[in-house]
């Protein structure tokens, strides 16, 4: 017992620890968009609609995600709210991509002649955001079927527990380019 | 213990999970890699010392096409260096070393039975294979290897058309880095968590060895500058490969003027060196922990100031994100800007001047033992004396203009890291020797290394600086097109010539590693008669480290030649005596 | 064959050795001595040959560079701002070969003088709060006037007074250097790099009117006391527009401009009397650019006003150059 709280302990930090090094990434990745944008040359554009409901989509989904948490922690089960939480993920990076099809509807491109840095970059981040959402995606699928087949208890919920953290990060961090994206 | 599986060879050797396994790994990896990599320095060298002379050795190693009748081509002049600097750098002293000695002496020296996560720990090996392959495949396609330099500026690493390395030589090395990087990654997140969470009872921070305080914030600046280094190559892959223009502007390179505007290579060259620079201090933290291991043990004395130490090292690790400005002071940056770099950087020296000063305080009334690992750190503190000062010159803005990318440069960073870290490493390869193999590595061999390695290493790298003040630039295939510098080929030669002793010596050090591994004299638990908790566990390697019980701390690491003791050290896991304070 | 030879050689080498070594073990069995334990013989002979290749040898050598090689490095500027790097260089140089003529003989010293005896036992002096101050303090205290000193170079050299200077142009690309001169307006025209057409290597844009009496060259003449302002551009990858001589260094960028003032304070007649007939000022490119980097080279020459005049008058406009024709 002693031994599991040390590696529950141990697991949460690599976790966290390893969204320290996300959040660099992609501080990296901002802040060559800030530097860029300061020597001009910018395009302006409005960001799609789509990318408004995949915001809708990620908040709604972590809201589930800290329900289902809770049911598991009272010993109840939290597969379906979890099932909630993969739908809304998938509908995330589908809308995602339709936000890509409104930027290109728009004149936004990624590459070419009559491409704009602004754009590339909106490609580029959303893009590597969407890559470790699926991560996300595959570890919730696999706690999905976890919780489905009963493997997480009262006592025993690690594997909801960093799926969470990680989860909720992610959603945090799309708010962040969001709203990066949309005012700065 | 649930740890004690019945291993089989490929569990023991290949698929390891243990942490002495996992480190032997990126040992020998690093080594492998460390002999191409200097190979590669000799080939260029004789260039550099004979241009446009034949050699039979350049056509052995390079083939017809690369270096026509023996003479290198001017292409994989460039090639080779990119390569060396590539994988001394990357391969050789950082996974090298800080895979090395993180992982064997981490979970040692904490008193642990393993890595946080084993599993993550081979990842983390398996990774760095991965892109070891890779990169040593990009030796064998057709274009060449990458050639822009280990700093891949862009545009020249983006253009295929501007060197034939930046075609699929180039595509190889990010790959190669990505993997690279992952493979930092999942070890840094590991030496981390491990350190903070499986420190033994008695373990608190302030009783930690200083290899393990440099290892912990080796691993803190990974974490925090690799991922930068990602999305700094992540936009340059796309520039290549997809025709984005985040580094490209107004080109126009073999006639064809290409469809990119409003890029900007100074944006990429902030990104990388906001890697570059605290890459530089993850080669050389690993090295300062163990050399104060090291000093510590054979003066048979305290280090001195082991707080000031502890200090100056979260000093240098903190200012090294605030100084990646030095390198670009010619850029047409801001002169304000400039400024604050030439400010931040100096400030370096004093954390620097403190390590130095109390190395030497360590030094003072001590009763040394010259094993070849004291004299391999004694070389440290030789070469960091001599690279630190001249650094002081290269972080002057005002200076730095007319000796920015000279030979100087060459001449300052390979003796403040190339031969710091390298005495390092050699100097725990010594040292831990015993401890990874349970046998001894031979003393003589070990002397006679050293000591050519120490004359050489000074006589190729110390002229470099009066090349670099003559004006010479660097990387260039041959100094033979301006008559300014036709009277510098004495000193080429000379270089030239030590790097070939230098070289050949490293082969020694190489066969006593692998004799001493199956034939060196036996050694005992303690051989040096250390204080940490390493040299408490038996000599036969076995699976979770200890025996029976972890010991418990009751000290810090360095009671040597403590009054009141009965001898000359008082290992770690030795409770206070009656009345005994600690320090 | 000759592999097989090469394989062979080290082959034999590597038995050697191990026999070498095997008899040295078995000496040392015979004796009943661990061949490999760090003895009192050891630590002499060590400690003695610490002092005597880190003491004498190695500082030896650094001096004997000096003596011998000192003559390689670049002669004192020929240019205003140069001569204050020069002094700061010196300076620092000064305050950084005192420290390593301090800090590396005490080094090899200690090393000698307390190198290990069976029965010594060494001092336990863990830490001294007093001298770890003093040593923080001094660096700082040496470091302060170093840290003022450079940045006021600094300042004096980035901020220099350009509304006089004559402005140049250096174009780099692989792998070559062109110059453009501003002309009579001291004003260069716009250029656009999908201008780059035939004789209009630098992509001039001559609709611009002060375009027009831009000259272009393949060579720079400088008129010497007279300030210039060079404008970097590059038409590929980045180059470096480095002048040795001068102490100017700048890199070209592509899609940008970037540009270093500078007054040239010698003639080259003055510098061949100094340095001998073959001195020339020379550009060279010092960032690694590609295959011929270490070949990118343009003349540079400083004269007296006059002998500029004959050599302008020579020139031929761009207007000449490229819409006449
Ligand atoms: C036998 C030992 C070595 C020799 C003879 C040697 C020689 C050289 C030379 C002459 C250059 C400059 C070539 C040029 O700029 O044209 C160079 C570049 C470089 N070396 Fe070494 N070196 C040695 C060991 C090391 C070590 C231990 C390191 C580890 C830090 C290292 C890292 C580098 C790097 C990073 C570069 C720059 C590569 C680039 O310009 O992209 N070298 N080496
Ligand atoms: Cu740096
Ligand atoms: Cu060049």
């Amino acid at each position: 017992m002693q031994l599991n709280l040390k590696k529950n302990k141990a697991s949460k930090q690599l976790l966290w620890i390893g969204i320290v090094s996300i959040v660099m990434f992609f501080g990296g990745l901002t802040s060559a968009y800030i530097v860029r944008k300061a020597e001009g040359g910018w395009l302006e554009f409005e960001m799609p609609v789509w990318f408004t409901i995949s915001t809708v989509a990620i908040v709604v989904s972590s809201a589930l995600l800290l329900f289902a948490a809770q049911n598991v922690k009272a010993g109840k089960s939290g597969t379906s709210l979890l099932l909630g939480t993969l739908l809304l993920g998938i509908l995330f990076s589908f809308s995602q991509i339709q936000g890509w099809g409104d930027l290109v509807a728009q004149g936004v491109y990624l590459t070419g002649e009559g491409s704009n840095a602004s754009g590339s970059f909106i490609y580029a981040i959303t893009l590597m955001h969407l890559l470790h959402l699926i991560g996300g995606l595959i570890a919730l699928t696999i706690t999905t079927i976890k919780s489905k087949i009963g493997k997480y208890t009262k006592d025993n919920y690690l594997g909801i527990h960093l799926v969470s953290i990680y989860w909720h990060f992610l959603g945090l961090l799309w708010l962040y380019l969001f709203l990066f994206f949309t005012y700065s | 213990m649930s740890e004690h599986h019945k291993e089989t060879f490929l569990t023991k050797y290949v698929f390891s999970l243990d942490h002495k396994m996992i480190a032997k790994q990126f040992l020998i990896t690093g080594m492998f890699m460390g002999v191409i990599g200097m190979l590669m320095s000799i080939l260029f060298r004789l260039q550099l010392s004979n241009p446009g002379e034949s050699f039979a050795v350049l056509e052995f190693f390079l083939g017809e096409k690369w270096a026509p009748g023996g003479v290198l081509d001017p292409n994989i002049y460039l090639a080779l260096v990119t390569m060396h600097g590539t994988i001394l750098i990357f391969w050789v002293l950082t996974a090298g070393l800080t895979g090395t000695f993180a992982n064997f002496l981490i979970p040692l020296q904490i008193g642990a039975r393993d890595m946080a996560s084993g599993f993550m720990n081979m990842l983390s090996y398996w990774f760095f294979f991965a892109a070891t392959i890779v990169l040593l495949y990009s030796l064998f396609v057709e274009s060449g290897p990458a050639a822009a330099g280990w700093t891949i500026y862009p545009p020249l690493s983006a253009l295929p058309q501007a060197i034939p390395g930046s075609g699929l030589g180039q595509d190889l090395w990010l790959i190669a880095i990505t993997l690279f990087v992952v493979s930092s990654l999942l070890g840094g997140l590991n030496y981390i968590v491990t350190i903070l969470n499986m420190r033994t009872k008695g373990m608190t921070m302030s009783r930690l060895p200083l290899t393990i305080w440099a290892l912990l914030i080796v691993a803190i600046l990974g974490v925090l500058s690799f991922p930068v280094l990602l999305s700094c190559a992540l936009l340059l892959i796309f520039d290549r490969s997809f025709g984005t223009s985040f580094y490209l502007s107004d080109i126009i390179i073999n006639g064809e003027a290409l469809h990119n505007t409003g890029g900007s290579p100074i944006l990429f060259e902030h990104l990388f060196w906001f890697l570059g620079h605290p890459e530089v201090y993850i080669i050389l933290l690993p090295a300062l922990g163990i050399v104060s291991e090291v000093i510590s043990v054979n003066s048979r004395k305290p280090i001195f100031g082991y707080k000031a130490m502890v200090g100056a090292l979260i000093l240098i690790a903190f200012l090294s994100f605030v100084v990646w400005g030095h390198h670009m002071f010619i850029t047409g940056m801001d002169p304000f800007l400039g400024s604050v770099f030439t400010f931040t950087t100096l400030l370096i020296a004093i954390p620097s001047a403190v390590k130095v000063f109390n190395y030497l305080a360590t030094l003072w009334r001590a009763n040394i033992r010259f094993t070849p690992a004291m004299l391999f750190a004694i070389g440290f503190v030789s070469t960091f004396i001599t690279g630190g000062l001249t650094g002081i010159i290269l972080g002057d803005s005002a200076l730095d203009i007319n000796v920015h990318d000279t030979y100087f440069v060459v001449g300052h960073f390979h003796i403040v890291m190339g031969l710091s870290a390298i005495y390092g490493m050699l100097a725990g390869v010594y040292h831990w020797f015993p401890k990874m193999y349970g046998r001894m590595m031979n003393k003589k061999l070990g002397y006679f290394h050293f000591w050519v390695t120490f004359i050489s290493a000074y006589g190729v790298f110390f002229p470099m600086h009066f090349l670099g003040l003559a004006g010479l630039p660097r990387r260039y295939y041959t100094n033979s097109a301006f008559p300014m510098f036709d009277g510098l080929s004495d000193i080429n030669e000379v270089i030239t010539f030590f790097a070939i002793i230098g070289g050949l010596v490293q082969l020694l050090f190489i066969f006593n590693f692998f004799y001493s591994i199956f034939k060196g004299t036996k050694a005992t638990e303690n051989p040096w008669g250390s204080n940490t908790l390493e040299w408490t566990t038996p000599v036969e390697r076995i699976h979770g480290n200890w025996p029976g019980e972890i010991p418990t701390v009751e000290r810090w690491a360095y009671d040597y030649s403590k009054p009141g003791a009965d001898q000359d050290f008082v290992p770690q896991n030795v409770p206070l005596k009656e009345g005994e304070t600690e320090h | 064959m000759m592999s097989i030879l090469v394989g062979l050689i080290i082959l034999l080498s590597v038995i050697v050795l191990v026999q070498i070594l095997r008899v040295n073990e078995l000496v040392s069995e015979v004796k009943d001595q661990d061949a490999n334990e760090i003895t009192d013989k050891d630590n002499n002979i060590q400690g003695i040959l610490t002092f005597a290749v880190f003491g004498v040898l190695f500082l030896g050598f650094v001096l004997w560079q000096f003596k011998y090689w000192g003559v390689h490095i670049l002669p004192p500027a020929s240019s205003l701002h140069g001569a204050t790097i020069d002094t700061l260089m010196n300076f620092t140089m000064g305050v950084i070969l005192f420290v390593f003529f301090l800090t590396q003989p005490i080094l090899a010293w200690f090393a000698y003088k307390y190198r290990g005896r069976k029965n010594t036992v060494a001092y336990f002096y863990p830490h001294n709060n007093k001298l770890e101050v003093i040593w923080t303090v001094v660096p700082t205290l040496v470091l302060t006037p170093l840290i003022i000193y450079g940045l006021n170079v600094w300042n004096d050299i980035t901020g220099v007074d350009t509304t006089n200077s004559k402005i140049i142009e250096l174009y780099a690309k692989q792998f070559n250097w062109t110059a453009r001169y501003a002309g009579d307006d001291n004003t260069l025209g716009q250029a656009n790099y999908k201008l780059v057409e035939g004789l209009n290597v630098l992509g001039v844009d001559m609709d611009d009117d002060s375009a027009q009496d831009d000259i272009v060259t393949r060579e720079v003449h400088l008129v010497v006391n007279e300030p210039v302002l060079l404008k970097m551009r590059s038409q590929d990858v980045i180059h470096s527009a480095f002048l040795p001589h001068f102490r100017v260094q700048m890199n070209c960028v592509p899609g940008m401009t970037t540009q270093f003032g500078f007054t040239p304070t010698q003639t080259t007649a003055e510098m061949k009397e100094q340095e001998g007939e073959d001195f020339e000022f020379v550009l060279l490119c010092n960032k690694i650019c590609g295959a011929a980097h270490y070949n990118m080279k343009m003349k540079f020459i400083v004269e007296t006003q006059e002998e500029y005049n004959a050599w302008m008058a020579s020139q031929e406009t761009l207007k000449n150059t490229l819409t006449l024709n």
